[in-house]
């Protein structure tokens, strides 16, 4: 699947667009951990203490917030574009 | 990425330069007159040529820039140091393309011929090392792909373009720039560099555009977000609101400003004299 990171993220991960192979994922929250184990730095900017996606954290699936849809166990398939960012700073 | 083009397929081609922001080209380099020369007879549309380099002497004594009118209105100028700024915002409203010789800006596509140096801020769009080895088509293709230039003189005709004109008492604007100082002690900001999420963004601002529009009273709503580098006290973002009366007209302006800062998908990093952060690392 496709990633795009925005700001710090893409920073820490030194990538702004990643492709990874989707193999057995099947869901967001998968391919969360595949984009994690990948580039453990971002590790640390995206999730909280208890090992969760931390709040100010947005996380879109073709353009829509993940909390909008099945957050985590939303399915996705090879051509999903995910997204993932800080809070916008625009004007 | 163009509005027009992205908000109405339908109307692709490039009829008014004031609805459409106006698409600029820097040339760099031996040879670079020559260049936007050849370019501007390519381009389809009003080409505006403006040229800083050796070959064309400028006399400042007797004018601040001089300009040649050719036939059907199109035009060349030779201008004389300053105020390139104020010179594109005027040119925004009624030419599809600026090309400019010799001279760059942050921001800008930019085209250099041979060893050049490429200015800081500039955006590459392609370097060769004669101008023989340039394919100006496959340029005028690329130069379509970047950022327009929009002004909100280029947002204030757009609104004022629209069907519902007729019943507009009122267009209120909002222009946010680049804050040197906050308070008097701080240390100083010299750039605001904006990325977004291509296509999301775009999405985001059309829906809050439209939204807003949809009040009772308010009629068009147009909003432009610059991206790069942008220096300290230039424009960053404009939010246009055409109106039957102002008070719908301040509502929606104010909403929209908010709403565009709150929701799209548009990043910012600062740097001042100091340091260089991401803006929401700061403001948490």
């Amino acid at each position: 699947m496709h990633w795009k990171l925005f700001a710090t993220l893409a920073e820490a991960a030194g990538d702004r667009t990643i492709e990874l192979d989707r193999d057995t994922d099947e869901t967001v929250g998968d391919a969360l951990d595949t984009l994690l184990d990948a580039y453990p730095d971002l590790s640390a900017e995206v999730l909280n203490n208890d090992g969760e996606v931390a709040d100010h954290i947005n996380l879109l699936v073709d353009g829509t917030a993940v909390t909008a849809l099945d957050g985590l166990d939303t399915p996705i398939d090879d051509d999903t574009e995910l997204a993932l960012f800080p809070p916008v700073s625009g004007g | 990425m163009d509005c027009c083009r992205t908000a109405r397929p339908d109307t692709l081609k490039r009829l008014d330069a004031s609805m459409c922001g106006m698409q600029t080209l820097s040339v760099l380099g031996p040879g670079a007159a020559e260049v936007v020369g050849s370019l501007a007879a390519v381009l389809d549309g009003r080409v505006a040529t403006i040229d800083r380099t050796e070959t064309n002497p400028v006399e400042p004594e007797t004018a601040d820039g001089a300009y040649e009118l050719g036939p059907e209105g199109s035009w060349r100028g030779t201008t004389a140091g300053s105020g390139l700024q104020p010179l594109l915002d005027d040119l925004a409203g009624e030419f599809d393309y600026a090309l400019l010789a010799g001279v760059s800006r942050t921001r800008m596509p930019t085209v250099v011929i041979g060893d050049h140096e490429l200015p800081e801020g500039a955006l590459l769009l392609e370097r060769v090392a004669d101008r023989s080895a340039l394919e100006l088509e496959a340029i005028a293709t690329a130069l379509e792909e970047t950022e327009p230039y929009v002004t909100l003189e280029t947002l204030i005709d757009r609104v004022k373009a629209s069907p519902k004109a007729e019943r507009s008492g009122a267009i209120a604007t909002f222009t946010g720039r680049v804050r040197a100082k906050d308070a008097p002690d701080d240390s100083p900001t010299e750039a605001l560099t904006f990325e977004k999420y291509e296509g999301v963004a775009e999405t985001a601002m059309a829906r809050i555009e439209s939204e807003l529009a949809e009040r009772d009273g308010v009629l068009a709503v147009q909003m432009h977000h610059r991206v790069g580098r942008i220096e300290d006290g230039e424009d960053i973002v404009f939010v246009v609101v055409l109106a039957g009366h102002r008070t719908e007209a301040f509502r929606a302006v104010e909403d929209g400003i908010n709403r565009l800062k709150d929701e799209v998908p548009i990043f910012k990093k600062e740097t001042t004299a100091d340091a260089e952060f991401w803006v929401h690392e700061r403001s948490e």
